[in-house]
């Protein structure tokens, strides 16, 4: 008995030193799709519903690798949590630090850099 | 007995007869199940939603503030004659609302009207906001923190703004002024889970009563 509960404990710590505390990639990408995707569109390349000829801005097109680079991870982390104008950028990106929660947003940061298949900026 | 059964039945009827409000609304609770309207909305609080999952499950919005929310003449004109709110089909992002409520004819649009009207919300706040055209709210709405980005409304006579949620052209008819600024304070009341950010701790108590005022005053010109 005590040797199962000790295997089931390494076990948590691998996943957890493995995965850190971020959300699982599925429900990553639920929350992706449920509040990014209105203007970042479902596959992230900027062309959400809400992206009309009268949007001010071009949403960021998170598959453009070269653009996608020059944001560390931090840059990202920032614009989420506090909206565009953090990173001097358009307040069309609303903050979304009383939204979401940090695993949300941990994994969100994640979920770009898959979009984008870049590790961006190191930062 | 037999006795005392009538009068209570007589002084029941006199008693709805004398406010017809309620007799209305006691027959659209039971118009609105009749119909189907369950199917899509529910009307009793509080929220149910904790998921998106749980959120993109359902068919229809929640009503169980509805008196809170609407304005009246506007609810019982659009029950009788529906027309979409949202661009998009309700929880889509890809589709557009087809449109096709179902809608109410005769006594049936006064008796629904009654029952939803009756279904408030103590957490909204009677009187506190007028509606007005201020710069504070239009900066915030257009500009600050853009509900422009997704809410349509109308802009030098054509409609301009995102398509992701319900349309805020001419909002003012629809919408109780006290019930938009109570949904801003208190999200997680009306619409736990929802894809609208959060602005408790980022507008403040003021910002978003010049927002609600704001968006309360669109109406049509006349």
């Amino acid at each position: 008995m005590m040797k199962t509960l000790g295997i089931l404990a390494t076990a948590a710590t691998l996943a957890f030193l493995a995965g850190g505390s971020t959300a699982p990639a599925a429900e990553i990408e639920k929350v992706f799709q449920f509040y990014c995707a209105q203007c970042h569109g479902l596959g992230g390349k900027g062309d959400g519903p809400n992206v009309t000829k009268d949007f001010p801005v071009s949403p960021r097109n998170f598959t453009n690798a070269a653009e996608m680079n020059k944001l560390t991870d931090a840059d990202l982390k920032n614009v989420i949590l506090d909206g565009g104008p953090a990173v001097s950028k358009s307040p069309m990106m609303p903050p979304w630090g009383k939204t979401l929660t940090a695993e949300q947003v941990d994994g969100l940061v994640k979920h770009v850099r898959v979009l984008c298949n870049c590790k961006g900026k190191e930062g | 007995m037999r006795a005392i059964t009538h009068a209570a039945v007589a002084a029941a009827f006199l008693a709805a007869a004398a406010v017809p409000g309620q007799a209305d609304a006691a027959a659209g609770d039971e118009v609105f199940a009749a119909k189907g309207c369950t199917d899509c909305h529910y009307t009793e609080g509080p929220a149910r939603e904790k998921t998106i999952d749980d959120q993109l499950a359902k068919k229809g919005p929640e009503l169980f503030y509805a008196g809170s929310k609407f304005q009246k003449d506007w609810l019982a004109a659009w029950l009788a004659e529906p027309v979409p709110i949202r661009p998009m089909k309700f929880g889509s992002l890809t589709e557009e609302n087809p449109g096709g409520h179902p809608k109410l004819e005769g006594g049936d649009v006064a008796a629904v009207t009654d029952f939803l009207m009756g279904l408030t919300s103590a957490d909204v706040e009677a009187g506190v906001v007028k509606p007005k055209k201020n710069p504070k709210g239009r900066q915030i709405f257009t500009k600050k923190m853009p509900c422009s980005g997704c809410h349509q409304y109308t802009a030098r006579k054509a409609i301009a703004g995102g398509r992701s949620g319900p349309s805020l052209v001419e909002a003012g008819l629809r919408l109780n002024p006290d019930w938009i600024l109570a949904y801003l304070r208190k999200p997680d009341v009306f619409k736990p889970v929802k894809s609208m950010p959060v602005f408790v701790g980022i507008l403040s108590d003021k910002d978003m009563a010049n927002v609600a005022a704001y968006i309360a005053s669109f109406k049509p010109k006349k």
